[in-house]
């Protein structure tokens, strides 16, 4: 188990396993995220790494999402949702949440940049 | 609204599916093959591939229970794309469709996707109102709405 406890995610189209580094964890996702709602399972989960990370002062989250072949825009919405709520955090609890893009993948190339101007300064892209 | 009219040289695909979440998947990889073997630009394959799947989950999303139809052309010489979804719906269904297109169709496409993104996430609907900004963003392409009655037709033009 990870240092915030929480369990991965295994679903028929969606894995999503977390692992701890020095400086907080790193999520991995690969699959497809393209149900009707995925708000239904990724809410509650980034909302455990949000609340695990601020009670634990962790510095940062690597969001790896390089084997994720497709996001819908509903899946989207839950990134941007966890992503904002950085805004709220102030010096004494803010983490930074770090992306992992693949270049190989076109909607990865596109879309998670447009991430790190919903927050500037709280996400970073590689 | 016939889309398969006037197609000169254009290659095509048309498909008709009841409207089921669970196709969309399928029907985006078939999509993907057919592009694969009528266009060289890998990127801008997988871009209408995201784009067609995006206007198909809009569609079962709020179709009534009629078939969803969706035509893809392909022009060979200039590998200038049409897609084009239409589907029927309810007045309301419309009308939301309606002020989320009239919303994302002007201004910067970028700026415009960035601030429905932030609109989404504070969302409480469990809507995402995101297709629509995030297709005119990723493809760069040219989008229209047409509304006949109760029949929706959005179509996108990637050249």
């Amino acid at each position: 188990m990870n240092k915030l406890n929480i369990q991965p995610i295994a679903e028929e189209r969606i894995k999503i396993d977390i692992t701890d580094i020095p400086q907080g964890i790193q999520i991995n996702m690969t699959g497809d995220i393209d149900m009707e709602d995925p708000s239904i399972l990724l809410d509650p989960f980034f909302e455990k790494i949000h609340s695990g990370m601020i009670a634990q002062g962790l510095a940062e989250v690597v969001a790896d999402f390089k084997g994720l072949n497709f996001l819908n825009s509903s899946g989207i919405k839950a990134v941007a949702k966890w992503i904002m709520k950085l805004t709220d955090l102030d010096e004494k609890t803010k983490y930074i949440i770090k992306i992992l893009h693949n270049k190989d993948i076109t909607w990865q190339v596109t879309s998670l940049p447009t991430l790190t101007f919903l927050v500037p300064g709280g996400v970073k892209i590689e | 609204m016939a889309v398969t009219e006037n197609l000169g040289r254009d290659g095509y695909i048309e498909l008709k599916f009841g409207p089921r979440w669970k196709y969309i998947a399928c029907v985006r990889g078939f999509i993907q093959n057919f592009l694969a073997i009528s266009i060289v630009d890998q990127a801008k394959a997988d871009k209408i591939a995201m784009a067609a799947s995006e206007l198909l989950e809009n569609a079962v999303k709020y179709a009534s229970h009629d078939e969803t139809h969706i035509v893809i052309r392909v022009s060979p010489e200039t590998e200038r794309i049409v897609i084009s979804v239409e589907n029927t719906s309810s007045k309301e269904s419309i009308a939301q469709l309606k002020d989320v297109y009239d919303k994302i169709i002007e201004g910067d496409p970028f700026q415009m996707y960035v601030a429905q993104m932030k609109e989404a996430a504070v969302r409480s609907d469990g809507k995402s109102h995101l297709g629509l900004a995030r297709i005119r963003y990723e493809t760069g392409g040219d989008l229209s709405l047409k509304i006949s009655g109760n029949t929706v037709n959005l179509s996108i033009v990637i050249e």
